[in-house]
């Protein structure tokens, strides 16, 4: 079965997120559709899967135009759309959430528990037969890539010839990615055709028959993957040509500065480590599998509750470790990851944001100056390139690539030079190549300016690219490090699963 | 850029959706307003607008309190009997002659205390605060009783006390003034100030506030404490305008003054308690409840109206953001 969209035109009050966009999925193919946030990619499979009627064009499916009135009506039809977020109930069975609103009743009501496991589990073995899925147990205790699948088969379990996966691996640790390619590969053979929505170039290239690339809400290119290499990806995506087509711009190696932080057996929730230094101006990248523990230690830096060490220094101070206050007046700063959770204030406007760290720059005697605020909060959101109306605008409104650069503003916020220690947890979540970029200038011209760099994430590409060492993680404790001219994701995996000796 | 913009402009009837969320109570509280102008006899007169204006002076301060404990994400149930504590300690310690500085210094202690006993159940022992309040208004209940034996505490009491509920100064309530301070006050504090600000971030994202190095535990306990200190300010001049100190007369104040954050949410920044809201919540609850008065509508239909309204305002609410209070 095939599924035209024609001519697909989307008017949003203000701004026309999609103009005449005309593409073909097919089902026995994995389709790739990418572009930076804001390009029209989730509007696009928004009309796909009947969230959004288009303000023209058509929707086809086999010959016949259809209207797609709800995500009901296009399920109905076959189509099947996995959000990023995940719509699984945490504390139900893989089971339960799988025929979550479909269970086999009794009269009156009475869910069969023996029918809906069964069902369940022939419904797994149906489509990922070579997977092993524990079905009885609450999926909030289950890996994330077994989340995702649980999710997909609930997609699944209709007759569906088109399954939308939204970013499905944007919440997965490296290890388990593979897993999940695996099933998205398996699909078409099955008569289920998959459009995919990803960040990670690498991704779509290796998992896509076909990929569509848009910019501006406009169709730049429909090509079969085999034709298309990553660096010409990008060049589409960001309308550049010629010249370094790469976001990598390599790092130059640099005499280091002295120490910026030292500890010595630092211990925190298992997690050991029995020496680490930063020094300033450098950039160290933190890797490692899911609960290594290098998330941790870099958050037990910011967040030192419940951590024991044998010596703790910043900038040749000795101290404590404390709560994030304690930390901060010592130096340190914390980009976080989940940044909507951890790091910003949806309802607020980006100089109310900004100011969360230090608002008291902007005011004398506890009394704020609306005038000062807004100086400052312009002056970081220049230096940062923040793309947004005014500093008035609700922080919600931003892509995702524009949130981070607020999360990172407010520790420039009327403290410019101030943080010696700079902690990013998974810096480039759900952001986009263009402010990927960006955010990665961000923190050379930080190092540069003698300020210590500490990257913890799960994105070997990124360590490859902005760090000067890494620090490969392996069950609690620090490996050896690896020096910028060993960097290679085959040396990086090697570490990290415990491989280098 | 298409990056940054947004479905925002939505159009209802050819207004702004923004300006509809933030705008249409108070279109709602104007024409209510008008509506009793043109069909109540006695209701567009000087008089009985300061007399609005003076029944609803402790109701608008009360609420000022407890829109610090909202926008800190904490709600005090005990407010009503904290408000009945300000009511009768002060005029018993009048009536045992205490000078009448000391005796208002000494209700506003109360406050801090009550308040300090709040904060510290829920930011220490970690009770969620719509429980913890609920036991102490309890407590406060009772003691209140005791203090006076149930019965009401009067004769004696000072001029001067009976003067900042009763008097006018060029024809306007004192209380009116009392309020327009509260108002001002609070509006400062939570829109122009550093504290304010981490108050609101307490509220609005306590992780990212954490993260931010906020100390939560502080504002929390600082936003309960506030709320306290306007409740017995409320009370001590609510036993002024009453001539005596009644044991359960701040009771009504819980129910009222939650209406008037509620409604308060609905406007401005929707899904926010706010100072402004709060005064524009007061204003409604106080309208109706005169002009249902003047039509000479019994005080019970009037309760049924009221909870009603707070009904749809929380419905306003909750569909527009996500209400949590616990």
């Amino acid at each position: 079965m095939d599924v035209r969209l024609s001519g697909i035109t989307q008017q949003f009050p203000g701004t026309r997120a999609l103009s005449d966009v005309t593409v073909t999925f097919h089902s026995y193919e994995v389709h790739g559709l990418i572009g930076e946030n804001g390009a029209g990619k989730s509007t696009l499979v928004s009309v796909l899967g009947g969230s959004l009627q288009p303000t023209a064009g058509t929707v086809e499916i086999g010959d016949a135009p259809v209207a797609l009135a709800s995500p009901r009506d296009a399920l109905v039809r076959g189509i099947a759309h996995v959000s990023q977020e995940g719509s699984l109930v945490p504390a139900l069975t893989g089971a339960e959430n799988i025929l979550l609103g479909d269970e086999p009743r009794v009269a009156g009501g009475v869910i069969r528990r023996g029918a809906l496991r069964q069902r369940a589990a022939a419904l797994v073995a149906r489509w990922f037969p070579k997977v092993a899925i524990d079905l009885d147990r609450p999926v909030g205790e289950l890996p994330m890539a077994d989340q995702k699948i649980i999710e997909i088969v609930r997609a699944l379990r209709g007759d569906v010839s088109l399954v939308i996966l939204d970013e499905p691996t944007a919440t997965l640790p490296a290890r388990e990615k593979e897993q999940l390619w695996d099933i998205i590969r398996s699909l078409p053979a099955q008569g289920v055709g998959v459009v995919l929505i990803s960040h990670f170039l690498s991704e779509i290239k290796a998992l896509s028959d076909r990929i569509t690339v848009l910019r501006d809400g406009r169709l730049i290119c429909t090509e079969d993957a085999a034709r298309l290499d990553e660096g010409a990806l990008v060049d589409m995506m960001l309308r550049r040509t010629g010249g370094d087509t790469s976001v990598r711009a390599k790092a130059q190696a640099r005499a280091p500065g002295p120490v910026a932080l030292a500890v010595r057996d630092w211990r925190v929730g298992g997690v050991r480590v029995p020496e680490f230094t930063l020094r300033a101006g450098e950039i160290v990248g933190l890797i490692g599998l899911t609960g290594s523990g290098h998330f941790g230690f870099a958050r037990s830096l910011y967040n030192g509750s419940g951590v024991t060490c044998a010596a703790f220094e910043v900038a040749g101070q000795p101290t404590f470790p404390g709560p994030p206050r304690t930390m901060q007046q010592a130096g340190i700063a914390l980009v976080p990851d989940h940044r909507m959770e951890n790091a910003l204030i949806g309802d607020w406007d980006l100089r109310e944001n900004l100011g969360l760290v230090h608002p008291e720059h902007a005011a004398t005697g506890g009394v704020l100056s609306r005038r000062r605020e807004e100086a400052e909060s312009s002056r970081v959101m220049r230096l940062l390139n923040v793309k947004a109306h005014s500093s008035g605008q609700l922080l919600r409104t931003l892509s995702g690539g524009n949130k981070q650069k607020i999360s990172i503003g407010k520790w420039l916020y009327g403290a410019e030079g101030r943080y010696r220690v700079m902690i990013f947890i998974e810096p480039t979540e759900g952001v986009d190549i263009g402010a990927k970029a960006e955010i990665y200038a961000e923190m050379r011209r930080l190092a540069e300016t003698g300020a210590a760099i500490l990257i913890a994430s799960s994105d070997l590409l990124e360590i490859e690219t902005v760090a000067h060492r890494a620090v490969p993680f392996v069950s609690l404790a620090p490996g050896a490090d690896i020096s910028r001219d060993r960097f290679s994701e085959a040396t990086f995996i090697a570490a990290i699963s415990g491989a280098a000796a | 850029m298409s990056t940054t913009a947004v479905p925002t402009e939505d159009r209802v009837l050819g207004f702004r959706k923004e300006h509809v969320q933030r705008y249409s109570t108070l279109v709602v509280l104007i024409v209510m307003f008008v509506v009793f102008a043109l069909t109540v006899d006695r209701f567009l007169t000087p008089q009985n607008l300061l007399n609005i204006a003076q029944q609803i002076s402790m109701l608008t301060i009360v609420g000022c309190g407890l829109t610090f404990g909202f926008a800190a994400r904490e709600m005090d149930l005990s407010v009503g009997f904290t408000v009945g504590c300000a009511g009768i300690l002060v005029p018993l310690l009048l009536v045992a002659g205490t000078p009448l500085p000391l005796a208002l210094l000494a209700g506003l202690g109360a406050g801090v205390v009550i308040g300090a006993v709040n904060a510290g159940l829920v930011t220490l022992v970690g009770i969620p605060s719509l429980i913890a309040t609920l036991a102490t208004g309890s407590v406060i209940f009772g003691i209140n009783f005791l203090m006076t034996g149930g019965r009401a505490v009067y004769g004696g009491l000072p001029p001067a006390y009976l003067w900042l509920g009763q008097g006018r100064v060029a024809g306007i309530p004192v209380l009116a003034f009392f309020m327009l301070a509260a108002v001002l006050v609070a509006w400062f504090v939570m829109e122009r100030t550093v504290f304010g600000r981490y108050v609101y971030a307490v509220g609005g994202n306590q992780k990212a506030a954490e993260l931010s190095g906020v100390q939560v535990r502080r504002y929390k306990s600082a936003a309960l404490v506030v709320c306290s200190v306007f409740a017995v300010l409320a009370g001590a001049l609510l036993a002024a305008r009453l001539g005596s100190g009644q044991p359960n007369a701040g009771e009504r104040y819980l129910l009222d003054g939650l209406a008037t954050v509620f409604i308060g949410m609905t406007m401005l920044r929707p899904g926010t308690a706010t100072v402004l809201g709060t005064f524009f919540g007061a204003l409604f609850i106080g309208i109706i409840n005169n002009g249902l008065n003047l039509v000479g509508m019994d005080t019970y239909v009037q309760s049924i109206v009221k909870g009603l309204i707070i009904l749809a305002a929380v419905a306003v609410v909750s569909r527009s953001t996500k209400l949590q209070l616990l």
